[in-house]
């Protein structure tokens, strides 16, 4: 009976981590279609904002394009807190401060700047979401391989077992039942 | 004391034969490597240079290439006739040491080494002020400002609360635009009536597209925009009225669109947001007005204002090529934004 209940267990449990494993696929199949389109959109940028940032060199000069950029007041300044889907947990990236730039930049450099920071959200954001479709990827492998465990060995293991003891106790039933008829049988004899 | 415009202008004839041909810049900029441009460089006035194999050969690069326009400019400009020589002045060694004082505001503000920052200065004598080392030492930049007290930006100084307010250093910066700004209008009021036409045209077409340029960079902070009339001192072929437009307007293209030539070219590329080549426009444009300048009047200060653009924009292009080709950029990615070998 205790084997049946904790079968009953086990196979809820697996029904369980069926679920889990069907939302983590949907999860991760979501999110390597965006990281596909966002990256080939950051690559894209990127070019852009090479682009812009060679024109700005090539237009200013490098001592003042590197004296104009000198004019940064603060840096980027970035925050890392734990987030979790389905339990599985993933690093979110926070911005808490922007570069700040001080001084009067040249049209050619700030359209430079702005790419280059877009860029570089774009990329914090693309590394969060795949941490995330990595951990994700991690999580449904393990979950698949419990599945795999439970429903290929754990549970026909406890079914073998509890049909071992079913049979066992089928065949001690029918052994006392023979011994019973035995004994009766040679009891109504000696009555006789 | 000036030995007189003639003797200045056929100096300039001269030192015309020195400079490079669309040609010669065109095939300067398709070497592939840093050698191949040297080697070729070799074979031009520029003659063979040594450059150091430490540090940023970019840089390295540049500084050659100001030190040679320096020396071409001050062959000219300290012989040119008294008011000429003040617009020359005030044109070229006042903008270079504003952008010099700039370097080094920026480069105390930002807690550079004084080498460094005194390293990153156009190597010229100072104009106004007495020495850029003294102010690149100091503690800070409130103190190198400070020093200024006694020159002709003695001005700077009262920017200094604006400054403290915004934690920044660009109240000190439009100031100094300013400053030079209205030298260079002022000395230019002062030039003979004969020779303004060229300059007026050169330096009109520049503030007009740096003003635009500025208007453009509003768009995106229209909220703490200043003040139109504060911003643009001085307007030309683009009025007030365009610039505040612009600012306000949704839709640039339009603007721009209603501009006259050759604003409307020159500021096309702002469509898709390349704006360093609205730079090479404004380049060849200058190139392209001082080359029929000197054919209206190949015997005047036309000669001498040509040489001189032609001498800077030059180093402009020398000093694109320089960078590009240290960094490994494609040829056609250079030329695109150089002013000579595009000049029509």
């Amino acid at each position: 009976m205790e084997m049946k209940r904790r079968m009953g267990f086990i196979e809820r449990g697996t029904e369980f981590l069926k679920l889990k494993r069907d939302h983590l696929a949907k999860e991760l199949t979501a999110s390597i279609e965006v990281l596909k389109g966002r990256r080939s959109l950051l690559l894209e940028n990127l070019r852009m904002a090479y682009r812009a940032v060679t024109a700005a060199y090539i237009s200013l000069g490098p001592t003042e394009v590197r004296s104009q950029a000198s004019s940064i007041k603060s840096r980027l300044e970035l925050e890392v807190l734990p987030r979790s889907v389905m339990g599985v947990r993933y690093p979110f990236i926070k911005v808490e401060k922007e570069p700040q730039i001080a001084g009067e930049l040249d049209i050619t450099l700030s359209e430079a700047a702005e790419k280059v920071l877009a860029i570089l959200k774009e990329i914090i954001q693309l590394a969060e979401f795949e941490a995330r479709a990595e951990r994700i990827a991690d999580e449904l492998g393990k979950t698949n391989r419990k599945v795999n465990a439970l429903e290929n060995t754990i549970i026909p293991g406890y079914k073998q077992i509890i049909k071992f003891i079913e049979d066992k106790l089928d065949e001690e039933g029918l052994e006392e039942l023979v011994r019973m008829k035995l004994i009766g049988g040679a009891l109504a004899r000696r009555r006789e | 004391m000036s030995p007189g415009l003639t003797y200045v202008v056929v100096k300039g004839h001269a030192m015309m034969a020195d400079l490079l041909t669309p040609e010669r810049m065109r095939a300067l900029a398709e070497r592939e490597s840093l050698e191949g441009f040297v080697e070729q460089l070799a074979n031009t006035p520029y003659g063979r240079i040594s450059i150091e194999a430490e540090g940023d050969l970019s840089i390295a690069l540049e500084k050659v290439f100001y030190q040679k326009f320096i020396e071409r400019m001050m062959a000219i400009v300290d012989l040119a006739p008294t008011k000429i020589g003040d617009f020359l002045q005030s044109y070229y060694y006042l903008r270079f040491e504003v952008i010099n004082l700039k370097r080094i505001i920026r480069g105390k503000f930002s807690g550079l080494p004084t080498t460094q920052i005194v390293e990153s200065l156009i190597p010229i004598v100072p104009y106004s002020v007495g020495s850029y080392e003294n102010l690149a030492s100091k503690e800070t930049f409130a103190e190198a400002i400070r020093l200024l007290d006694g020159t002709p930006y003695a001005s700077l100084v009262g920017r200094l609360e604006l400054s403290d307010k915004y934690d920044a250093i660009w109240p000190i910066e439009i100031a100094l635009n300013h400053l030079y700004a209205s030298a260079v209008f002022k000395s230019l009021e002062e030039l003979p009536q004969a020779d303004r036409g060229l300059v007026k045209r050169i330096v009109q077409a520049e503030a007009d597209v740096e003003n635009f340029l500025v208007a453009a960079k509003q768009r995106s902070a229209r909220e703490s925009a200043h003040d139109p009339e504060e911003m643009f001192p001085a307007t030309y072929g683009i009025g007030l009225d365009k610039l505040r437009e612009a600012i306000r307007s949704e839709d640039i293209r339009k603007v721009i669109r209603e501009l006259d030539w050759p604003y409307i070219d020159i500021l096309a590329p702002l469509y898709t947001g390349d704006v360093a080549l609205i730079r090479s426009r404004l380049r060849q444009h200058i190139y392209s007005i001082s080359r029929k300048g000197r054919a209206e009047n190949d015997f005047g200060f036309n000669v001498i204002m040509a040489y001189l653009v032609f001498s800077e924009i030059e180093k402009d292009d020398l000093v694109g090529i320089g960078w590009g080709i240290t960094q490994g950029i494609a040829p056609e990615d250079i030329l695109k934004y150089l002013a000579i070998p595009n000049v029509e």
